[in-house]
C-alpha cells in the first residue's frame, strides 16, 4: 500500500505563555489532513490561524499537544521520512555569512549527499531557481527574492517527494511571485507533492488542487478549489447602460450597484430572463451577461465571518 | 563527511568569519605578547610573570569567548530561525546540538593553539625555560573550556543569551571558588547555609581542579595520573551536562 505523503489526525497544539506559563494559546484544534501524492495542497487562513504551526508539527519543529501526524506513513520524528521532504520556511534565514553555493552545499551534506552527486545537485538546483550567477555572493548581500530562491534551492536537493512551502511568495515582487509559482507548478508536474501555506488568495487559486481553510486553529472548509467556490450557487451578473433602471420591483435582485454610467446586477439564474425583459423595456442597453464568479476571496471572507473567530491570531484562554 | 561533521566545520567557519572572535584573538595575541613588556619591569621574576600574564590572559579571554559563543550561537540560530532549515533535514536534535558544541570547541582549540604558539615563541625570545607544566596548564585549560561550553549549551536550550551568559559566568567564578564556598559554609552557624554550601560544592564543577597555571608559573610538574583523573573529572562533568542539554533540546518547540 502506498502511504499518503501527509496524514494528520486530530492534530492540536497549545502553547503556554506568560511568566508563570499559565495562559494558553490554542494554535491548532483537532486538525485532520490527508494530502494525496502529486498534488498541490493549500493551507489557507488569516494570520495566526495555525498554518505555520501545522507545518512545524509536520517537520517535528514543534511537538503536537494531541493527535498524530505521519509523513509517508512514518511518524514525523522519523529522520528517514524527513529525508524525502524539502522545506522552505516563512521568511527563510539561511546562514548569511555563507555564499549561496556554500549554503546549499551545507544543506546537501546534512541531507547525506556527497562527492560528485552533491556538486551536480547544487549546480542544478541553483540553476533551476535562477541563482547560478549569484552563487558565489555572500547571502547577506542577497535581496529578499534571492533569499527565497536559495531557500527553495536547498529544499529541492535530494529530489524530495514532498515539498512543504510556508508563505513562499510572501514579500516577493510580481515577477518573483510569478517565477516562484512557475517553479512550484513545474515541481508538481515532476510528481512532487506540495503542501503550500499562504494567506495570498490569488496564489491558492493559481496553484492549489485542494485546500483547507483554517480559522483560529480549526479547519472550517476543505475540498478542491472548484468545489469550494461552486458552493456559492448559480448567480448571473448583468451589466446594463442607460434606460434609468432605478429599482426593479418584484425581482429577486441579489445586488445592484452603479459603476459610472453602468449598472451591475446580480440575480439568480431563474430570474435573469425577467430582469433582461424589464431592462430592455425601459430602454436600457444590455452590455454583458455572465455567470457571477464566487471567488475564493468571497469564500474566505464568508468563512471567516461564519466562523465567528478573531480575524487575526489564535484564541487565548 | 557526516552531517554532524559538516555542521561542526560550518560552525567553525561561522566563528572564523565572526568579527568578535577575530577581535578577541587579536586582543589575546596582544595580551600574550605584552606579558614580555610587563616582565621587563621585573627582571628577577621574568619567567613567572611571563607565564602568569600569558596563561592568565589566554585563560580569561578564552573563557569569555567560550561563554559568548556557547550562550550566543544556539540562541542566535533559534531567534534568527536559521535552525528551521537545518532541523527539517534528517538530523537528530542531539546531533545538531553536539555539532554546535563541537564547532565552538574546535574554534577555542584553534585559538588556544595560536596563543600557545605565541607564548612558546615568546619564551624562546626571552630565553626562558620551556617546561612541560606549561603544556599541562594549557591542556587543562581546554578541559575547563569544555566544561564552560557545555554549561553554555545547556543554558541555551531553555534560556535567552543574556540569562545564559550571566549564569555561566556565575558558574565560572563559583566553580573556581567552590572549595572556599564549601569551607565558609561549613563554618557557618546556619544549618541551611551549611546544606546549601555542601549542595553547591557537589553540584558546581570544581574548576580549581583544572587550573594548572600556578603550577606552570612555579614549574611544578603534576603527575600524569593526577592530570588524567582531573581531566576525566572535567570531561565526565561536561558529558553529564551535555546529556541533560540534549534531553531538554529534544523536547523544545521552535516557534
Amino acid at each position: 500500500m502506498t502511504e499518503l505523503p501527509i496524514r494528520a489526525t486530530g492534530l492540536a497544539k497549545t502553547y503556554r505563555i506568560g511568566f508563570a506559563l499559565n495562559r494558553r494559546v490554542n494554535a491548532l484544534r483537532g486538525l485532520d489532513l490527508q494530502v494525496e501524492r502529486s498534488s498541490i495542497y493549500g493551507l489557507l487562513g488569516p494570520n495566526g490561524a495555525g498554518k505555520s504551526t501545522t507545518i512545524k508539527i509536520l517537520l517535528n519543529l514543534v511537538q503536537a499537544s494531541a493527535g498524530s501526524a505521519t509523513l509517508f506513513g512514518r511518524p514525523v520524528s522519523n529522520r528517514e521520512a524527513r529525508r524525502r521532504v524539502g522545506y522552505v520556511p516563512e521568511n527563510p534565514a539561511p546562514y548569511e555569512y555563507l555564499t549561496g553555493l556554500e549554503f546549499v552545499r551545507l544543506c546537501g551534506r546534512v541531507l547525506g549527499l556527497s562527492g560528485a552527486d552533491l556538486d551536480a545537485q547544487c549546480t542544478s538546483t541553483l540553476d533551476r531557481v535562477g541563482l547560478s550567477r549569484a552563487k558565489h555572493l555572500q547571502i547577506r548581500r542577497y535581496s529578499k527574492g534571492m533569499i527565497q530562491r536559495v531557500a527553495l534551492a536547498q529544499a529541492l536537493l535530494g529530489s524530495p517527494e514532498l515539498l512543504i512551502l510556508d508563505e513562499p511568495t510572501s514579500g516577493l515582487d510580481p515577477v518573483g511571485r510569478r517565477e516562484m509559482r512557475d517553479i512550484i507548478l513545474e515541481t508538481r508536474d515532476r510528481g512532487v507533492t506540495i503542501l503550500f501555506c499562504t494567506h495570498i488568495i490569488p496564489d491558492v487559486e493559481a496553484l492549489c488542487d485542494r485546500l483547507v481553510v483554517l480559522v483560529a486553529g480549526r479547519a472550517v472548509q476543505e475540498g478542491s478549489v472548484r468545489e469550494l467556490v461552486s458552493t456559492g450557487g448559480s448567480v448571473v451578473e448583468v451589466i446594463s447602460e442607460g434606460g434609468e433602471p432605478g429599482v426593479l420591483d418584484g425581482l429577486p435582485v441579489q445586488s445592484q450597484r452603479r459603476v459610472g454610467d453602468r449598472t451591475v446586477w446580480q440575480v439568480s439564474e431563474a430570474a435573469v430572463n425577467d430582469l433582461l425583459r424589464k431592462l430592455l423595456a425601459r430602454g436600457a442597453q444590455i452590455l454583458q451577461v455572465q455567470a457571477a464568479r464566487f471567488t475564493l476571496e468571497d469564500l474566505f471572507m464568508k468563512t471567516l465571518a461564519e466562523a465567528n473567530a478573531p480575524r487575526v491570531g489564535s484564541e487565548i484562554d | 563527511m557526516s552531517a554532524a561533521m559538516a555542521l561542526v566545520v560550518n560552525g567553525f567557519r561561522e566563528a572564523r568569519r565572526n568579527r568578535v572572535t577575530v577581535v578577541l584573538l587579536a586582543f589575546a595575541a596582544l595580551l600574550v605578547l605584552s606579558s614580555a613588556a610587563i616582565a621587563d619591569a621585573a627582571v628577577s621574576t621574568i619567567y613567572r610573570v611571563l607565564v602568569d600574564v600569558a596563561l592568565g590572559g589566554a585563560s580569561a579571554i578564552l573563557a569569555a569567548l567560550a561563554i559568548f559563543l556557547s550562550c550566543g550561537s544556539l540562541n542566535q540560530e533559534i531567534q534568527r530561525r536559521t535552525i528551521f532549515i537545518i532541523m527539517s533535514k534528517p538530523i537528530s536534535r542531539s546531533a545538531f546540538l553536539l555539532s554546535r558544541v563541537g564547532a565552538i570547541l574546535l574554534t577555542l582549540l584553534v585559538l588556544l593553539l595560536v596563543m600557545g604558539a605565541l607564548f612558546l615563541m615568546e619564551l624562546k625570545v626571552y630565553g626562558a625555560p620551556f617546561h612541560r607544566s606549561q603544556l599541562a596548564a594549557m591542556a587543562m585549560l581546554f578541559v575547563e573550556l569544555v566544561v564552560l561550553t557545555s554549561f553554555g549549551a545547556l543554558m541555551s536550550t531553555f534560556a535567552g543569551p543574556i540569562v545564559s551568559a550571566v549564569v555561566v559566568a556565575g558558574v565560572y567564578f563559583a566553580g573556581h571558588a567552590s572549595r572556599d564556598l564549601y569551607i565558609r559554609a561549613q563554618r557557618s552557624g546556619s544549618a541551611l547555609l551549611r546544606v546549601l554550601g555542601k549542595g553547591a560544592y557537589y553540584l558546581l564543577p570544581n574548576l580549581d581542579r583544572l587550573d594548572y597555571k600556578p603550577a606552570a608559573a612555579y614549574t611544578l610538574e603534576p603527575s600524569g595520573r593526577e592530570l588524567l583523573v582531573n581531566a576525566g573529572y572535567g570531561l565526565a562533568y561536561a558529558a553529564v551536562v551535555l546529556l541533560v542539554a540534549t534531553l531538554i533540546f529534544d523536547r523544545r518547540d521552535f516557534k
